[in-house]
């Protein structure tokens, strides 16, 4: 990959407006507003985690999935516009493309997950050091099947269906991944639904030290299931086009 | 030098090329080898096969039968060696970046690229460094793209209708530009549908129709080879019109129209041939007409 490429690409993408509102801002101010929700965040859910604790983790997955779609929106207009075509005429590769977009989706990620733990540790979540690290690192891992997916969107959908698409999309991973929503709580179909979702399972791996009966194994199991049929769609999708 | 030494250090070697697109032949068998340091224009009517060309050339779009060598290397290679760029026609900028950011992305991806502002300068525009991509006229896009495609130095560049969006007065500055390029010895061909672009600034022309290669030659033979005269007469009863001098033949009941390389042959073996031939009238061929009986279809 080609790094000065990926630092002009990276210095776009975190300029527009829309990237810092939505990734980074729109998690936190969300997070804050639900602790406050909660009566200040003292309490603790059924499963035994405290109530920050849980709104932080589940607004950080919120920003971890909004960044990478917002990349992916990108390709889409990119595609429009005829730049790719543009591309094709340098020494870049269709896989050096797809990384170079993969690679800017992992970054813009990270500061949501970020600013949504700092506010975290100053709204009272207490965790030592190891758990820090280990929650951070599988948030920001747990990005990889939203940015094939940005991918994926990126490559199917048309300029002016972007927003629509992107949309459903957060709306579906999103409500459904039960990050709005516990699954405990919902209708044993809808608990099925949702436990096909990668979101589900990247929550579910982030609480996984801090509550007994996850099973970590199918969190990884349907993780990789996304990560790998994401990653076909988008290598034939993209070989279709060129 | 023999044709395949010819070929080996040809800029650009296109042998039987052929692409298709459902039933459409849209590239019909063309051969065309082109020395480096040589500005070739492509010429030809909407369809004619230019854009088709242009894209297999540089590896965007794969020939369905036929070579194609770049520098004696496939398209491909020759882009990623930054031997061989081009000026898009459909090529579109970004509507987020600013202009010295666009061309800076694209320098970014290739080995050997100028530094930004030299391409910027070169392409005259380093007065609209930071503008908007969005924020920039016709000529002005046009000339971003043309700094897009020289920031890699190509010893080869490819122009797809460069001039289309632009006035005459930008058009005329734009060819100043160029012209100091290829004064340093780059090879050039570009797609045009204006004539007098080509006459001004090719050393040659390529004349494409329906596909195919239908013309040559240097500016000058071209010139020559169009500068025939139209014989129009009134030929009662004319079967046989295969007559010396004549290039093509068109007929519409007994009125007959030849265009000729040799008006003279051609007039004495008719009267020969048709004593009874009258209304005879023989007219000079502009280079327009030329060009249109060149590249118009045949009957």
């Amino acid at each position: 990959m080609n790094a000065r490429f990926l630092a002009l690409e990276l210095r776009r993408a975190v300029r527009n407006g829309r990237y810092l509102i939505f990734t980074v801002v729109v998690p936190s101010v969300m997070f804050v507003l639900f602790v406050n929700l909660y009566g200040g965040g003292q309490g603790t859910f059924p499963n035994g985690l405290p109530v920050t604790t849980s709104l932080m983790m589940n607004m950080a997955l919120f920003g971890v999935m909004a960044g990478p779609l917002s990349i992916g929106a990108r390709i889409a207009v990119e595609r429009g516009l005829g730049w790719q075509k543009q591309l094709r005429l340098t020494p870049l590769t269709g896989g050096g493309y797809l990384a170079t977009k993969g690679a800017l989706g992992m970054l813009v990620g990270l500061p949501g997950i970020l600013l949504v733990c700092v506010i975290g540790a100053v709204e009272g979540v207490r965790m030592d050091a190891m758990h820090w690290v280990g929650v951070l690192a599988t948030l920001w891992l747990g990005a990889i099947p939203f940015v094939l997916l940005g991918i994926v969107i990126g490559l199917v959908a048309s300029p002016d269906g972007m927003q629509a698409i992107t949309g459903l999309a957060s709306m579906l991973f999103g409500l459904l991944g039960g990050i709005w929503i516990p699954a405990d709580v919902a209708p044993d179909w809808l608990a099925t639904l949702m436990k096909a979702l990668p979101t589900f399972w990247v929550k579910q791996l982030t609480q996984a030290p801090f509550v007994s009966g996850v099973d970590v194994k199918q969190a990884l199991l349907v993780i990789v299931l996304w990560v790998a049929g994401l990653s076909l769609v988008a290598v034939r999708r993209y070989r279709a086009q060129s | 030098m023999t044709e395949t030494a010819v070929r080996a250090g040809a800029a650009v070697a296109l042998s039987g090329v052929r692409k298709r697109f459902g039933e459409v032949r849209a590239v019909d068998g063309i051969d065309l080898v082109i020395s480096p340091g040589e500005v070739v224009a492509l010429l030809g009517p909407n369809g004619a096969g230019k854009s088709t060309t242009v894209d297999m050339l540089l590896g965007l779009s794969t020939p369905d039968g036929g070579a194609i060598s770049v520098f004696g290397r496939s398209p491909r290679e020759a882009v990623v060696a930054g031997q061989i760029s081009a000026m898009l026609q459909s090529g579109a900028l970004l509507d987020d970046a600013t202009v010295a950011e666009a061309v800076g992305l694209i320098a970014a991806l290739h080995r050997r690229p100028m530094p930004v502002a030299r391409a910027l300068e070169q392409a005259g525009i380093a007065d609209l460094a930071n503008r908007k991509c969005t924020k920039l006229s016709g000529g002005q896009k046009q000339r971003v793209r043309f700094a897009l495609a020289l920031v890699c130095e190509p010893d080869l560049l490819v122009l797809d209708e460069p001039t289309v969006a632009m006035d005459v007065e930008t058009r005329r500055a734009f060819w100043q530009q160029m012209r100091a390029y290829t004064n340093t010895g780059r090879t050039v061909l570009f797609a045009t549908h204006y004539l007098e672009e080509a006459e001004e600034y090719a050393d040659r022309v390529v004349l494409m129709r329906s596909g195919r290669i239908v013309a040559d030659g240097s500016v000058a033979q071209v010139r020559a080879a169009v500068s025939g005269r139209t014989l129009r007469a009134v030929v009662p009863g004319a079967s046989d019109l295969d007559l010396p001098g004549v290039r093509s033949v068109e007929r519409r009941g007994d009125r007959i129209t030849l265009t000729c390389t040799d008006s003279d042959a051609a007039v004495r073996a008719l009267l020969g041939r048709y004593p009874n031939a009258h209304d005879i009238e023989i007219t000079a061929l502009g280079l327009e007409d030329a060009f249109l009986a060149l590249t118009g279809e045949d009957n």
